[in-house]
């Protein structure tokens, strides 16, 4: 038996290892970069203490970032599940081309976001766009305005995760046995009786790792806002990994900008415990003790 | 992003690696792509192998700055001989001359020897500490394109400008103004500098920015101004340049900023402005009375400090070659790009061939470099943000600069 529990051991070993190569080193790392100051210009290489954190604190254009992060994730998320429930009930019905239609709202997903952000960037412009011809609203600048910019980019956000919110969340579905539906109509249930007590319950598991998963997506939202607006107008638009990535490939300024991905890192950290704490607690995982 | 330590760990490795055996005794030369036909290149570099017996290996970086300064910080500080040439953009220079990455050249060109051959600012901008640390390959600088069907003479001040644009648009009421490059980014900062050396401003002032100045707000005021006062459209603020391009080219604006490149394209048998677009030099306020000065931008041929002595003479050799004047004037005929020299302008060959950019010597001799600093890349970032909220009017001129300038005192002060 001892022997085996150690062949158990050396078996995953592997998966550790890489685990701690390509997850655990590089955030060490980072730590460790955020508690110096290194300019590459400079040269400049020391051990600065709690320095980069302190500077953090009082730095207005962490909080603005971390505003718009907040708000960007926020409110995407909400819009994505609002519709990508409704999306997904409809697929999960009977009908014919049923197949075809579940591949092909997953085409804006396929779209590397790059693509998207810059087919978009074309669409909202006030010349040629496509949206300023439908809407006819040559007098605004969705990209300049500072209080647009960021709502256009919510837009393209929207517009690309909706379909995979639809997706896992029929997935979920599919989960459901059907008897309990059969159940629930022979005891007469009303429609909306039926979605309230029985499908927003049994999704529960598949909607809490759906909006865990985009919101952590979302709170790193880095490619298409950098290739909608690059942060601007004003940096009105600019979010905690923008202005991370801004300090250390532009500036230079390894040991700041590796503070500010600390500090997403445990924002995103945070948000994830609190959330599996009190929305998604018992949520997932919950099997397994059940039994 | 949590990466980015890792990536500067791989980039100090690489400079322990030693060059692959068919390196060995080449010049490796790391430059953006030129746009168009590779041949007319491809044959420079070959009659230099040929006359100088040395063998030339380029390599392509993509063609964005942002990367291409990424990749050379990331490597340079990792102590990299990997290569040994490299192209720089303007601004770069004096940050990468502080760092100690690229080399001194001075005695094989000396700052006099530039100062002399060179137009305009191009000198200027590859001397740090009155030291040459690179050779302008090509340059470019900010024009002003007007369509020549509603506006025959060139503005010279900004009155006229927008005088221009008024009776332009009284007889046609559907056309945009002056269209230029408002987007949070580094057009911005070119656009922001010209109105602001258009109203008598300077980029530094004894080792600092010259931003909380009058002439500096005077400038940025106009460019919010010409938004308020529907001299230009709304969507500058998003565009970049070519957003302002296609806009211009379609026949929608009388007026454009913008950088030499948008002429060739203009020109297409397709294009509805062909033959009726011309370029002139930027409007400044009448009471200097000289022309407005374009930003001056390009890219410049720098040596790898740590490229090694047995080939920095080669690699000095074919820099001398790439910025000789028939270089130049190739580099024009060929590629469209401005020659540094000036001599190249009174030559037969590129009045003849390439008229269009022999055309361009006024603008070329008023070009003003960006402040030449090492901190450049540190403060470009505080004045596309804050100068993209004075002109999207989030923050008042007054207000920005004042921020822009505390923001730069600071990153600029904390190191000296």
């Amino acid at each position: 038996m001892k022997e085996r529990r150690g062949q158990g051991y050396l078996f995953v070993a592997p998966s550790v290892v890489i685990l701690f190569v390509v997850a655990l080193c590089p955030i060490a790392m980072a730590v460790w970069l955020s508690l110096r100051r290194v300019i590459l210009v400079f040269h400049e290489d020391r051990f600065v203490g709690l320095a980069n954190y302190r500077f953090l604190l009082q730095d207005s254009r962490f909080f603005a970032a971390l505003g718009n992060t907040a708000y960007f994730a926020a409110v995407s998320l909400l819009i994505e599940v609002g519709l990508g429930l409704p999306i997904a009930m409809l697929l999960h019905r009977a009908f014919r081309g049923r197949g075809v239609l579940r591949a092909a709202v997953l085409v804006p997903w396929a779209i590397p976001t790059v693509v998207s952000a810059r087919m978009w960037a074309w669409m909202w412009n006030p010349d040629y766009g496509l949206i300023t011809r439908v809407l006819h609203t040559q007098d605004v600048d969705f990209l300049g305005m500072p209080a647009y910019a960021m709502h256009a980019a919510i837009l393209v956000d929207v517009w690309k995760s909706t379909p995979f919110v639809a997706l896992l969340l029929l997935a979920g579905l599919a989960g459901i046995p059907e008897e309990l539906y059969r159940a629930a109509r022979v005891d007469g249930a009303s429609k909306r009786g039926i979605f309230f007590s029985i499908t927003l319950p049994l999704l529960r598991p598949a909607l809490v790792v759906t909006v865990l998963f985009r919101a952590l997506d979302a709170l790193r939202v880095f490619d298409a806002i950098y290739v909608l607006t690059g942060g601007g107008p004003a940096n009105t638009t600019e979010t905690l990994s923008i202005y991370s990535y801004k300090t250390m490939m532009r500036s230079g300024d390894f040991g700041y900008g590796s503070t500010l991905a600390v500090a997403t890192f445990l924002v995103v950290v945070l948000v994830s415990i609190l959330y599996l704490n009190t929305i998604g607690r018992g949520a997932v995982g919950t099997t397994e003790d059940k039994r | 992003m949590l990466t980015a330590g890792v990536s500067l760990a791989a980039a100090a490795a690489g400079g322990c690696r030693s060059r692959p055996p068919d390196r060995e005794n080449a010049v490796v030369f790391k430059h953006q792509p030129l746009w168009g036909d590779p041949a007319p290149f491809r044959d420079m570099l070959a009659s230099f192998e040929r006359t100088s017996g040395v063998r030339v290996v380029t390599e392509v970086l993509p063609n964005a700055p942002d990367v291409m300064h990424q990749y050379f910080l990331t490597s340079l500080e990792g102590g990299t001989a990997d290569f040994d040439i490299l192209v720089m953009d303007v601004i770069w220079v004096a940050e990468f001359a502080r760092a100690g990455w690229i080399a001194d050249l001075s005695s094989a060109f000396p700052p006099e020897m530039l100062r002399r051959d060179l137009v305009g600012g191009a000198a200027e901008s590859v001397l740090v500490g009155g030291r040459t640390y690179a050779v302008p390959w090509y340059m470019d600088v900010g024009l002003l394109y007007r369509r020549t069907d509603l506006v025959p003479e060139a503005p010279q001040t900004y009155q006229e400008l927008e005088a221009a644009i008024t009776s332009a648009q009284r007889a046609r009421p559907e056309l945009q103004g002056l269209l230029w490059q408002g987007k949070q980014s580094e057009g911005l900062v070119c656009n922001a500098y010209e109105a602001i050396w258009g109203h008598g401003g300077e980029s530094l002032a004894a080792d600092r920015l010259a931003l909380d100045t009058e002439p500096a707000r005077r400038g940025i005021s106009y460019l919010r101004s010409l938004v308020e006062r529907g001299l230009s459209p709304r969507q500058v603020l998003s565009a970049s340049e070519e957003e302002s391009r296609r806009a211009f080219q379609s026949g929608r604006a009388v007026f454009m900023r913008n950088w030499p490149y948008a002429w060739a394209e203009s020109q297409h048998p397709s294009s509805p402005v062909r033959g009726k677009i011309a370029v002139s030099t930027l409007p400044s306020t009448s009471q200097s009375g000289e022309p407005g000065a374009g930003t001056l931008g390009g890219w410049q041929l720098a040596i790898n400090e740590r490229s090694p002595p047995a080939r920095r003479e080669a690699a000095l050799a074919l820099i001398a070659r790439l910025t000789s004047l028939d270089a130049n004037i190739e580099m024009a005929v060929h590629y469209a790009r401005n020659p540094p020299r000036a001599a190249a302008y009174e030559d037969a060959r590129l009045k003849e061939r390439a008229p269009y950019i022999a055309s361009l010597l006024p603008m070329v001799r008023q070009a003003r470099p960006r402040p030449v600093t090492p901190y450049y890349a540190m403060v470009t970032d505080v004045l596309q943000s804050e100068i993209s909220a004075a002109v999207s009017g989030l923050r008042s001129p007054e207000k920005a600069l004042a921020r822009a300038q505390k923001l730069a005192d600071h990153l600029m002060g904390a190191h000296g």
